[in-house]
């Protein structure tokens, strides 16, 4: 399974773009878990938002789902963390 | 019915409210008039009892007239997104060990100074609303936001951020966008999102000018100048003065704002790129007010404020409904003179045509 996660807008404006492939990873059940449960959690259209929040596309073998700060569920907020953080 | 001014206070104690109801449908204003003027009073003093009894004198009085101090309150996420977390500094207590929080503090107090002394608006929906912040919002969060209620900040990343806090334009950008929310109420999105954007980069960059006395030809016109850690390859996130020249880093990579609207990007991302089109009425901003020298915040400012809360600037305004009420509002307020020529001069030199059409 490919995660791939992108953060838009911010304060700064500046973009940040990651993803695993978690093929032959020890914790692959948990990523796809979590994965499916950001993706069933997600809209199928960009939300405005709040000002200055950020905007998630979150995509899971090739079905993009937006999400943006404040509101999101616990699992996207894990997701797009461990994502931005340990994927490349 | 000469004698209506003795009459009504009779009226709104005896006469039954059904008699009232009849009478204020009357089609003869002699008779209609002065009960549904009886009917408006009876309402407010029903309103003001109960203000009195649920939230006390205090409330009953600032009903009358906001205040001209702020009403701050502080709290801690304590690293989690609950928001707003715990209460840790109320108005008017002393400073706490917490940086974040004694920064956050004094960033409300130069916001609400500025716009009430400026501009006379008291506090940001102009009648006195509570400013409420949460610090140490999420683990190494890179940003800080306006949830529509109140102000939001992380403490950053420390390896391109640092604490959201440490630049008091930026506080005063997350504030104007309550102001802007309270006003003209722009839409996130597009033109009128990048203007939305560039209202909170103009009035948190006056905040900070205002705060430490500097004249137009003084300010640095920089946006998050003391937010980037040691290391990022950069001044600030935005330059008023030249926009997309603030930083050009192997992790950031380059700053993409436009000063033109030959550069202007076209893009789905960031809200249709209101990060990155708010440079050029930006810019503009910059030209007027370093045009007319001074105090940005006094002609300049007055200008843009007297545009944000006029009424007239739609929710979905381009670039160039803005600069035409920038325009005709200079010649309302200051007739035809340097601050005219100054605005017309400035949106040229962006590239935003100033031709009168019909607003939306």
């Amino acid at each position: 399974m490919r995660i791939q996660v992108r953060r838009t807008g911010g304060f700064a404006g500046i973009e940040r773009h990651a993803q695993v492939d978690t093929a032959g990873r020890p914790d692959a059940d948990e990523w796809h878990a979590l994965a499916e449960q950001a993706i069933s959690a997600g809209q199928s259209t960009r939300p405005t938002g709040v000002p200055d929040g950020f905007g998630y596309e979150i995509t899971v073998d090739g079905k993009t789902v937006y999400c943006a700060d404040p509101r999101l569920t616990d699992e996207q907020r894990k997701l797009i963390s461990r994502v931005l953080k340990e994927g490349a | 019915m000469t004698t209506n001014g003795g009459f009504e206070p009779v009226f709104c104690t005896i006469v039954p409210p059904h008699i009232l109801d009849t009478l204020a449908r009357h089609e003869d204003p002699a008779l209609s008039g002065p009960a549904l003027r009886t009917l408006m009073l009876d309402a407010q003093k029903r309103a003001e009892r109960r203000i009195t009894a649920e939230f006390g004198l205090a409330a009953a009085a600032a009903v009358k007239a906001p205040s001209d101090q702020p009403l701050r309150t502080i709290y801690d996420a304590g690293h989690r997104t609950d928001l707003p977390g715990t209460k840790v500094r109320a108005e008017g207590s002393d400073p706490g060990q917490d940086a974040s929080v004694n920064r956050a503090y004094s960033g409300l107090g130069a916001t609400f100074d500025l716009y009430l002394k400026a501009y006379q608006r008291h506090s940001i929906d102009g009648d006195g609303l509570p400013l409420d912040a949460t610090v140490h919002y999420d683990e190494g969060y890179n940003n800080a936001f306006w949830d529509g209620k109140q102000m939001v900040f992380g403490d950053g990343d420390g390896q391109i951020f640092v604490d959201f806090t440490s630049s008091i334009d930026v506080i005063g950008h997350e504030l104007t966008h309550g102001v802007t929310q309270h006003t003209a109420n722009l839409t996130y999105y597009g033109q009128p999102g990048a203007l939305n954007e560039s209202m909170s980069d103009v009035f948190g960059s006056l905040i900070k000018q205002y705060a430490l006395g500097q004249t137009a030809d003084e300010a640095d016109w920089l946006i998050g100048a003391d937010l980037l850690a040691p290391g990022v390859t950069g001044t600030a996130l935005r330059s008023m003065k030249e926009p997309g020249t603030a930083y050009d880093d192997d992790v950031l990579g380059k700053d993409p704002q436009p000063a033109t609207m030959d550069g202007y990007v076209r893009t789905g991302r960031d809200n249709g790129g209101v990060h990155i089109n708010s440079g050029i009425p930006n810019h503009a901003f910059y030209l007027v007010a370093t045009a007319l020298g001074g105090n940005a915040w006094e002609r300049a400012g007055q200008i843009w404020y007297d545009v944000l809360t006029g009424g007239e600037l739609g929710e979905r305004a381009f670039f160039d409904d803005f600069a035409q009420l920038t325009v005709s509002t200079a010649r309302v307020r200051y007739g035809d003179g340097d601050e005219l020529q100054a605005v017309l001069k400035a949106w040229e030199r962006v590239g935003v045509p100033i031709t009168p059409r019909p607003r939306l």
